[in-house]
């Protein structure tokens, strides 16, 4: 019983790890699309690819 | 991990900072001098001897050509990295507490104290980089009094003209250097003095470490409060490692503020924290007093501390660390 019962808080606390990182995951993708369009409005097409670049890393 | 120490400086550090490369180190302190090392082997390529007081703060341009210093001798000062001399000097009615270079490495932004009937007071600074580095307007291009408590840290963000600043109250705010406008503020960022404050590489957000025994992590566009790593200890500072998903936090109690020694013990350690989970996954020890500066190579190799007791250590990382997936397969983006 104790055995599952662990099993069970694991389960809440990975799920709960996976959604701090989806969340986390969703906000530097938002913010990076920004930067990229702010840049890409600045006319610094150099610039763009670089970030692109990084994105890719 | 392997430290290095470095011994070069008689009193407590301020800053330190790597250049972009992360090949040099500098470091600034309470001894009037600023000393550069060689990252990977903690050898000591030069000092920085000019100022006439405790030397606060320090920053290196992108191309490791010009250093700018503020001290508390009332001077913001430009270097030349490599020859060590002092190009241009700037002289205020107070202590410049922080400075910081733009990304574009053209301007300059510095934070006066408040004291003696001057208010605090952010300049901006153009820097003439044809020459020698010698011809600089002596007149700032913007000047501003930020409105309510007294500015402590800044930089600038990647939207032109706008820096972001911690305060002693505790707040963060962006401010337009053209206008001196508070564009946005978070007033409740920190309950007490803002320490220290980081930019994530692409400057969308920074980390910023407060007396009030916590470090947060904001948007650096909506001021939004995005994670916030709670400790037992007033923090002097904090960073962003790269590549890794990790915060780095230095601090604790001030030897005066210490009424029993057994305490002390284990409370001068850096500490590393999980940017996601908000969790402490590792302490480093070393110092022997307060950690006052924490910097991480750019490309997350190393890092190194400077503390209160004079000494600046080097850890470079071992494979582990590279390795280690403390929470699994969960692929965090940076």
């Amino acid at each position: 019983e104790d055995q599952r019962e662990s099993e069970t808080v694991n389960t809440e606390l990975l799920a709960h790890r996976r959604r701090l990182v989806d969340e986390w995951n969703a906000w530097r993708a938002r913010c990076k699309k920004e930067r990229a369009e702010q840049t890409g409005q600045e006319g610094a097409h150099e610039k763009k690819k670089e970030d692109d670049k990084e994105e890719i890393e | 991990m392997r430290p290095i120490l470095l011994q070069g400086h008689e009193r407590s550090l301020t800053q330190i900072k790597f250049n972009r490369e992360g090949d040099l180190l500098f470091s600034c302190s309470k001894d009037h001098v600023m000393n550069v090392w060689y990252t990977h082997n903690g050898e000591r390529l030069g000092t920085y001897d000019a100022n006439n007081g405790t030397v606060w703060t320090v920053d290196v341009d992108s191309e490791s050509q010009f250093m700018v210093s503020g001290a508390a001798d009332n001077t913001l000062r430009l270097w030349n990295v490599a020859t060590g001399k002092c190009l241009f000097t700037w002289e205020f009615p107070t202590a410049v507490k922080r400075v910081a270079f733009s990304e574009d490495d053209k301007q300059v932004v510095c934070i006066t104290e408040q004291r003696m009937g001057h208010q605090c007071a952010i300049r901006v600074f153009n820097i003439n980089r044809s020459g020698d580095g010698t011809k600089q307007s002596k007149e700032p291009v913007h000047m501003f009094n930020p409105i309510g408590s007294k500015a402590t840290v800044c930089a600038f963000t990647a939207q032109p003209n706008i820096i972001v600043t911690g305060h002693e109250s505790g707040k963060v705010a962006l401010f337009n250097v053209k206008t001196g406008e508070e564009i946005d503020n978070n007033e409740r960022a920190h309950s007490d003095v803002v320490t220290d404050l980081q930019l994530s590489p692409d400057k969308t957000y920074c980390i910023t470490s407060s007396k009030d025994k916590s470090a947060r992590i904001h948007d650096t566009k909506t001021l939004m409060v995005i994670k916030t790593f709670t400790t037992e200890t007033p923090l002097n500072s904090a960073a962003l490692a790269p590549n890794r998903p990790y915060v780095l936090l230095g601090g604790g109690q001030e030897a005066m503020n210490v009424t029993t020694t057994s305490l002390r013990q284990g409370k001068f350690e850096t500490r590393f924290w999980h940017k996601v989970f908000e969790e402490e996954v590792g302490r480093v020890k070393g110092h022997f007093g307060p950690i006052n500066t924490i910097a991480v190579h750019p490309k997350g190799t190393c890092y190194a501390s400077g503390g209160e007791d004079g000494f600046v250590r080097v850890h470079h990382f071992d494979d582990s660390y590279f390795k280690t997936e403390l929470y699994g397969d969960l692929q965090i983006e940076d």
